[in-house]
This record gives C-alpha cells, structure tokens and sequence, in this order.
C-alpha cells in the first residue's frame, strides 16, 4: 500500500514543472476516488480514497490541512482492512509544509511517522508496531517537499505553457529520505472525471529513481485542463501489478 | 481423458466457489468460465450413466454465476463509518493544533 501511496503522490505531485500562485487551493474541497487493482487483467475495486482541504488556525498562524484517506471498501474490512491517513499542514497560500503526518492501519500492520519541516531540515518520528519510538533529522533541499502538499501545488503549475515531452525533476521526502523525480508533459486528452463529466485533461508521466514504480510512461495522471486542474485518473505500475484511481466525485471546488 | 476432465472440472469449480464468496467482482468468472467450460467437455465424454457428475458442477458453476452477476449490480461499493477511525482522525487533528504551537513557540524562542 506504501508503494500505491508513493505511486499515487508522485504522479499527482511532480507535475509542478514550474509553480503560478494564480490559483489558490480552497478549504472545503473534497475529492473522492475509487481505487482499483489489476487481477488477472480484470479491475478490482478494492478502496476508496478522500483527499479533503481546511483551515486550521493556531494562536499565531492559519494553515491548510490537506489530508489524504485511504479506506478499504466493507467488502474487503473481513479479509484485509486499510485505513490510512497522509496529511500536511501548509501554508495557505504557498503550500510549504511545516508538519507532516502519516498514520497507517494496513491488516493490522501499524506505523505512525510525523514529519516537522523547518528551514532546510526535517526532523522524523516513527513509530512501528512492536518497535519504539525512533527520532531522526536529516536535511534536504530548500524546495523538497512532503508527499501531500505536493498533490496540491500540482494544481498550481499552468500545464498550458508546457511542451508535449518535455521534462522536469522534483525531490519529495518521504520515508525518511528525499527521492528524486521526473516528470514529462505528454500532452492532452479526454477522460471521465466523475461528477464532472469527460473532462479534456494534461497527460503527465512520471518516472522516480525508486523500486516502487516499473515500466516507462506506465506511471500516469491526467489532470483536467482548466483552472482548478483536478486529478481526474491516476494509473500506476509498480512491481507487483497495476491499479488506477478514478476520481468518482469532486465538490468544494 | 474423462479423469482429467473430471479433475479440471472440479478444482476450477471449487475456486469458482471460493472466488464467488471472497470479494473479488468479476475476477470471479475466470473460474466460473473455465469450469463451466471443463463441465460440457466433461459431459460430451460421459455416457448417458455418467452425467450426474458434470450435472451438479455445471449448475454449481451457474449458481457462481448469479450469485457473482447480483453481487456486481446489486451491491454497491462502500466505505462504512468507521467510529475509531473518526475518532482517531479527530485525536491526530487536535495532536496536531498543538504540535504546530510548539513548532511556533520554538520559532518564537529563537528569535
């Protein structure tokens, strides 16, 4: 399921081929996707997945709450249940992280990670059922980001200055380590977007120096080619099959 | 011949079975086809006394058929409300308020 996540991520995120703070990500919005997995060449739903944005405001500070919920369809709850929870607290309008947290229940394997972002350094907590508490700081790179606000900012690159093949890489942190990721514009086409009908969208590729992905351009996402580019369809390849998110309904927009 | 074909028969009835009751949707019909297929070749090697056999798979195999098509148009696929993952989800939210404080405090401190 990690390597679904990280899939999922990548292809969302690492479309920011350059960044256009035209467009601001709206507290309120709510995107559900169905989750599917290939089994013997035929689609499988097994989950669904809510990404979900609001305000949060301390005593000094407001920020957005971007939140990532996977949860296993009741079908699936008796032989392997999952609920997952990947959010980040960022700056409204820049999107930068400044508190990342990753809480997975996956078939009662159990791992908590929280992330703390400030300056050039992150400082990691991990909690692994059965293992103690573990505390690491590490450094990264000034635009390194986390695996959530990456989905988002995503959204605010404009795709339409962009050359059918051209190429940008991207470092995201995640499991306590920065990957490194490329990303190539493969132009446009129409998918069905849920609520939203058929949607004409940018066709985005992505390639990550990691083993969770396999295959050249089988890593895609298509994001609708209008103001609020939503991820209309997520495929995946990784190396013990193939999956796909398709997005069923969007509101808060 | 008729032995293989009764072997074939059966194991792919037997996961038609299983694949039908766990929830895999249409993944189902991989079995369900490849055991109603095994069931005719069966029958067209069995004499008239032989049949009862590849009979029951084949209905067997067609009752995995109904029950798997009613599963796929009938019911729907959904998320229940799970009450200790909201709560948790509430928990990591206040956890987080507070971490965010510190991190501000922290920040404050420095300077």
């Amino acid at each position: 399921m990690k390597k679904i996540f990280f899939t999922i991520c990548s292809l969302l995120l690492l479309c920011s081929f350059s960044t256009e703070n035209s467009v601001n990500i709206k507290a309120g919005e709510k995107l559900v996707y169905a989750g599917s997995y290939n089994m013997s060449g035929l689609m499988t739903q097994l989950a669904q997945v809510t990404m979900t944005t609001e305000n949060v405001a301390t005593a000094k500070n407001n920020y957005l709450h971007l939140s990532c919920e996977l949860s296993t369809y009741s079908k699936w709850d008796s032989f392997f249940k999952i609920r997952d929870i990947y959010e980040s607290y960022v700056h409204p309008t820049t999107l930068k992280p400044s508190l990342y947290k990753r809480s997975i229940d996956e078939g009662g394997y159990t791992k908590k990670e929280k992330y703390v972002f400030k300056d050039n350094k992150v400082t990691s907590t991990v909690k692994k059922r059965k293992y103690p508490e573990s505390t690491k700081t590490f450094s990264i790179k000034p635009t390194s980001i986390d695996a959530v606000s990456i989905l988002y900012q995503l959204r605010l690159v404009d795709f339409s200055k962009m050359q059918t093949g051209q190429t940008k890489s991207y470092t995201i942190v995640f499991d306590e380590k920065e990957i490194p990721v490329t990303l190539k514009y493969m132009g446009k086409e129409t998918v069905k977007a849920g609520n939203l009908g058929s949607k004409e969208c940018y066709k985005i590729s992505i390639g990550a120096k990691t083993d969770a992905l396999k295959g050249k351009d089988k890593n895609l996402i298509w994001l609708t080619a209008d103001a609020k580019k939503v991820p209309a369809l997520i495929k995946f390849s990784i190396p013990v099959g193939t999956g796909q998110l398709a997005l069923t309904s969007a509101s808060g927009l | 011949m008729r032995k293989l074909l009764i072997g074939l028969a059966i194991l792919f009835t037997l996961l038609a079975i299983a694949l039908s009751v766990l929830p895999f949707d249409t993944l189902a019909f991989l079995p369900i086809g490849l055991a109603i297929a095994f069931g005719l070749l069966l029958m067209q090697k069995s004499n008239e006394n032989q049949k009862k056999l590849p009979k029951i798979l084949l209905t067997i195999t067609a009752i995995c058929s109904a029950f798997v098509l009613g599963k796929t148009l009938l019911v729907k696929d959904e998320v229940v409300v799970d009450q200790t993952f909201e709560q948790q989800k509430i928990e990591t939210k206040q956890e987080a308020k507070k971490e965010l404080e510190e991190l501000e405090q922290l920040e404050n401190d420095l300077e």
